[in-house]
C-alpha cells in the first residue's frame, strides 16, 4: 500500500492548483449531506433570491456560465453559510437530533417528523425562517404539518 | 408417542448456523456503515453527495455540520479521466 494517495492515475486527476487571486475567495460549505438536507428548507427560505439569480444566470448562459456566474455563485455560498451558521448558533441541539435521525433513516424526511417539528419551531422562533414546500397544493395541509402520518417505519416519527 | 429429542437436534443446528451467519452479516454491514443503518435505493445524486461527504470527513457515511469546509477541500475534487483505449 502506498502511503500517499495518487494525484493522477487512470481514473482521476486531482489538480491542486488554487483559484487565481483575481477571483474573490469564499469558503466552501463544510456541512455534509444530512445536515444540508435538514437545513435545506431554511436555506431556501432565506436565500431564494440569490438562488434564483444564480439559476437565471445559468439558464441565460445556455449551458456555459461556470465563469460568468461565479459572482452569483459566491452569493449563494455565502448566504447558505450564513443560514448554517445561524442554525448552529441557536438550534444546534435540535439540528443535530434531526440530521442524525435523517442520517440513520436513509435521509428520508418523513421518518423524522418529531425531530423536525422541534427544529422547525426553534428555527422559526430564533431566525424567523419557515419551512415552506415549494409547489405544494395551496388547499391542503403541507405534509410536515399533518396531524396523522401514514407512511413511516413504525416507532420512528 | 413422543418424538425423541435426537430428531430435533438437526433443526437446532440449522437454526443456530443460519442465525449466527445472519446476525454476523448484519453486524458487519452495520459496521461498514459507520454504526448507522445502511442507505438504500440511492440514486446518482446521493452517490455524488456521499462522495462529497467522503471528501469532507474521510468516510463515506461520515457527517459533519461545520459551516466552512476544511482547508484544501476546494481543490481536492478529482477530474474524472477519460478511459484510454487503443
Amino acid at each position: 500500500m502506498a502511503a500517499r494517495q495518487p494525484r493522477f492515475n487512470q481514473q482521476v486527476l486531482i489538480d491542486t492548483t488554487p483559484l487565481p487571486d483575481d477571483i474573490p475567495k469564499v469558503k466552501e460549505i463544510g456541512a455534509s449531506s444530512a445536515p444540508l438536507m435538514s437545513a435545506s428548507f431554511f436555506i431556501g427560505a432565506r436565500c431564494k433570491p440569490y438562488n434564483d439569480d444564480y439559476m437565471v444566470c445559468k439558464t441565460e448562459a445556455n449551458g456555459k456560465g461556470e465563469l460568468e456566474c461565479m459572482k452569483e455563485g459566491r452569493k449563494v455560498t455565502r448566504c447558505a453559510a450564513s443560514v448554517l451558521e445561524d442554525i448552529n448558533k441557536y438550534c444546534l441541539e435540535d439540528f443535530r437530533k434531526h440530521w442524525q435521525c435523517l442520517d440513520n433513516n436513509n435521509q428520508q424526511l418523513w421518518q423524522c417528523r418529531s425531530a423536525e417539528r422541534s427544529l422547525n419551531k426553534c428555527v422559526f422562533d430564533n431566525l424567523k425562517l419557515e419551512k415552506v414546500i415549494p409547489g405544494a397544493p395551496e388547499n391542503e395541509v403541507p405534509v410536515h404539518l399533518r396531524k396523522r402520518q401514514i407512511f413511516a417505519h413504525p416507532g420512528r416519527h | 408417542m413422543g418424538v425423541p429429542f435426537e430428531a430435533l437436534l438437526p433443526y437446532g443446528i440449522v437454526l443456530v448456523m443460519f442465525g449466527v451467519s445472519g446476525v454476523g452479516l448484519s453486524k458487519l454491514r452495520h459496521m461498514q456503515n459507520g454504526g448507522k443503518r445502511p442507505r438504500y435505493a440511492i440514486d446518482q445524486w446521493d452517490r455524488v453527495m456521499m462522495d462529497r461527504d467522503r471528501r469532507l470527513t474521510g468516510y463515506l457515511r461520515g457527517q459533519t455540520d461545520r459551516v466552512a469546509a476544511p482547508a484544501g477541500f476546494e481543490v481536492n475534487n478529482p477530474w474524472r479521466v477519460e478511459e484510454r483505449y487503443f
